[in-house]
């Protein structure tokens, strides 16, 4: 059952250490490393920066989301990691461009299509869970692995609710149509 | 109004997916249908069929890369945008489209 290998509690830490987004993306292939989920820390942290130089991946709510296709992957999986401090984060919510992180969602993917692609569907549906508000706002405030589990594994409407942070206002956009 | 929308991202993983739930719940809240195809690592997925783009008032293309069949949209009118606005904007999008078109 792939689920059990993307989602695992080995590959989620909630004292993620260090204080740039360099340190904690080190750390996190470390545990990567470690649970034999990568074969080589260094070629992973490339091709994850490799994805970092075409665009942000902060996602707004002190979330990250690095992800990139490495050859190195063993397994496929998503890394879940709550920072001990806010790391300063190039972000597309932010005007500035930057957001503080405090948690990340490193996605560590097979660059091998035929390998990832029993996988990708699974991926793609629990990266698609990130796009609700309600359960962003929900894990920013998670305290317990099985608490952040819980909530990317429910439905949508077993949710509740929950203030959710940096609500967006309605404006008009400068669009061509 | 109808709309139909494909994301598609340059690693084809993350937001790509990500976008399309976020633009799927803002049309709802703002009571417009929608159908959001993802073009990501998993392959073409919801796919819109001739007949979801016929009944489109408009087309969103919330795209990194190049958005692969194109030419079903033809003839259509199209909101080309980022992934990025779509991933801070969604419900600004949609109501600003709502907008132009002085539909509901």
């Amino acid at each position: 059952m792939p689920l059990n290998e993307i989602l695992n509690k080995d590959i989620i830490d909630l004292n993620v250490q260090g204080s740039t987004k360099d340190e904690v993306l080190r750390y996190m292939a470390s545990v990567l490393l470690k649970n034999g989920y990568i074969s080589d820390e260094d070629v992973f942290i490339k091709d994850i920066y490799e994805r970092e130089a075409e665009g942000p991946t902060g996602m707004g709510s002190h979330i990250s989301i690095p992800h990139g296709k490495s050859f190195s992957v063993l397994k496929n999986g998503i890394m879940i990691g709550k920072t001990v401090q806010p790391i300063r984060w190039e972000s597309s919510m932010s005007d500035d461009g930057f957001q503080d992180t405090q948690l990340i969602f490193l996605f560590c993917v097979s660059a091998d299509a035929e390998f990832a692609r029993n996988h990708m569907m699974l991926l793609s549906e629990l990266a698609g869970k990130l796009g609700n508000d309600v359960r962003v706002a929900k894990l920013s405030k998670a305290q317990t692995k099985e608490e952040i589990l819980d909530l990317i594994l429910c439905e949508d409407d077993q949710l509740g609710e929950a203030e959710v942070l940096e609500a967006e206002e309605i404006v008009d956009l400068d669009i061509d149509l | 109004m109808k709309i139909v929308a494909v994301t598609a991202c340059t690693a084809g993983i993350a937001h790509t997916y990500i976008v399309a739930e976020k633009l799927q719940k803002a049309a709802e809240e703002l009571g417009h249908d929608i159908k959001v195809e993802t073009q990501g690592s998993a392959g073409i997925e919801n796919e819109l069929t001739a007949e979801d783009i016929a009944n489109a008032d408009v087309v969103i293309y919330s795209h990194d890369i190049a958005v692969r069949g194109a030419s079903r949209f033809a003839g259509k009118k199209i909101v080309d945008v980022p992934i990025s606005t779509a991933m801070k904007q969604p419900k600004s999008l949609i109501s600003t489209i709502e907008k132009k078109l002085g539909a509901k």
